[in-house]
């Protein structure tokens, strides 16, 4: 692990060009491998500078196809050209832009424009609404049964307590008051 | 008496300079200077030196092309392996020649550079031993000993943050290192310990 740091450092080292930290050196004067290492990333740039030309010589020649930069020299002279016209009549350019402007507007105004809705499609999308509309009622009448059934659970109990209470009341001989429910939240 | 064509004795970047200002007769003679280091630089990914031909010739046609998009604050060369790398990226894309190079990749080798670069191993064996790694090693070695970038240059040219670039630079200095020099006392011990469990298993 260690090993594998310091080569890291001395990696560092080569490309930054800053100097180890103590503790990579110290352990690269002990470690033979990473000494080694030391040396050889040291050495790497003027080995490889020096085997440069022995592989450049090996690199097959071949010539440069220089007809196809004429064409791309020809086609930006031809665009130098049309630049410099652009400058030298403006006018003619404006003119031609103004037309095109006008082509895509009529053509966005008569083909592309989408037509106005028919009666019929204006009924169905009313219906639409209409149906809409309607289903608050069917909510509302929901709501209503599922309150229904509330009010009857409610009566059941208050009878019940009532006859409690009155059970209660003959059997131990006290009376029992119902209090006000607003008296009790005070 | 002969005099001495002056071209050829102008740095890279003025060459450059002259040629953003119209001469081709510069642009040539940069195309002259990096045509072979530009073909070492393509050649490992590229399936022949026919391939490797063409990118360069197309690198340079593209360059000609774009010849006022150089921005003489920065280096030619920086330029070049820039829209080298960006049009070997696209023409991969396009033509899909990526796909035998890449497995050769993935299996941590390159394929074979033919026979024009194959007899120099005693006069380039550093370099050839470069070539056996990934493409992206062999290319940060190239930019930063070959061409003799900084690392801030190679990033700009391979599209990669500096960390990355040191990353690869540490990575391919260890595996030349391991492909050119004796394996150490340590990894003889553990090879030598592995050649005894063999023997005793037989």
């Amino acid at each position: 692990m260690l090993c594998h740091l310091t080569r890291r450092m001395i990696s560092r080292a080569e490309d930054r060009g800053k100097k180890m930290p103590g503790w990579a050196e110290r352990h690269s004067a002990r470690c033979g491998a990473c000494r080694e290492y030391a040396r050889f990333a040291a050495s790497l740039k003027e080995r490889l500078s020096g085997e440069k030309p022995a592989l450049l010589a090996a690199v097959p020649d071949f010539p440069l196809n220089e007809a196809r930069w004429a064409e791309a020299e020809a086609r930006r002279g031809n665009r130098e050209v049309f630049g410099r016209r652009l400058v030298a009549h403006p006018f003619p350019v404006a003119a031609a832009a103004l037309v095109v402007v006008a082509g895509v507007l009529i053509l966005f105004q008569t083909v592309l424009r989408e037509p106005s809705p028919s009666p019929e499609e204006r009924a169905a999308a009313l219906a639409g609404l209409r149906s809409l509309t309607a289903a608050p009622d069917d909510f509302m009448g929901i709501v209503t049964e599922a309150e229904s059934a509330l009010a009857k659970e409610r009566e059941i109990l208050e009878r019940s307590v009532v006859s409690a209470v009155e059970y209660l009341q003959a059997r131990l001989n006290i009376k029992i008051e119902r209090r006000d429910p607003a008296a009790k939240s005070l | 008496m002969a005099e001495a064509d002056p071209i050829g004795q102008r740095t890279d970047d003025e060459l450059a300079r002259q040629a953003r200002a119209g001469s081709r007769r510069s642009f040539e003679e940069l195309a002259r200077r990096y045509k072979r280091r530009l073909f070492v630089y393509l050649r490992p990914r590229l399936g022949s030196d026919e391939d490797a031909e063409d990118m360069v010739q197309e690198t340079f046609l593209k360059l000609y092309r774009n010849i006022e998009s150089y921005d003489p604050a920065f280096r030619f060369s920086t330029w070049l392996y820039t829209s080298a790398n960006r049009l070997a990226i696209s023409s991969f894309r396009k033509n899909k020649v990526l796909v035998g190079s890449l497995r050769a990749e993935e299996a941590g080798t390159l394929a074979d550079l033919g026979p024009g670069a194959g007899g120099q191993t005693d006069r380039a064996g550093l370099w050839e031993a470069a070539r056996s790694l990934g493409v992206s090693q062999f290319r940060a070695l190239w930019l930063r000993y070959g061409e003799d970038l900084s690392i801030d240059e190679i990033a700009v040219a391979l599209g990669r943050s500096r960390l990355a670039v040191r990353l690869l630079l540490h990575r391919a200095r260890l595996n030349v290192m391991m492909r050119v020099a004796p394996a150490p006392n340590g990894a003889k011990a553990v090879a030598k310990a592995a050649a005894v469990r063999g023997t005793a298993r037989k």
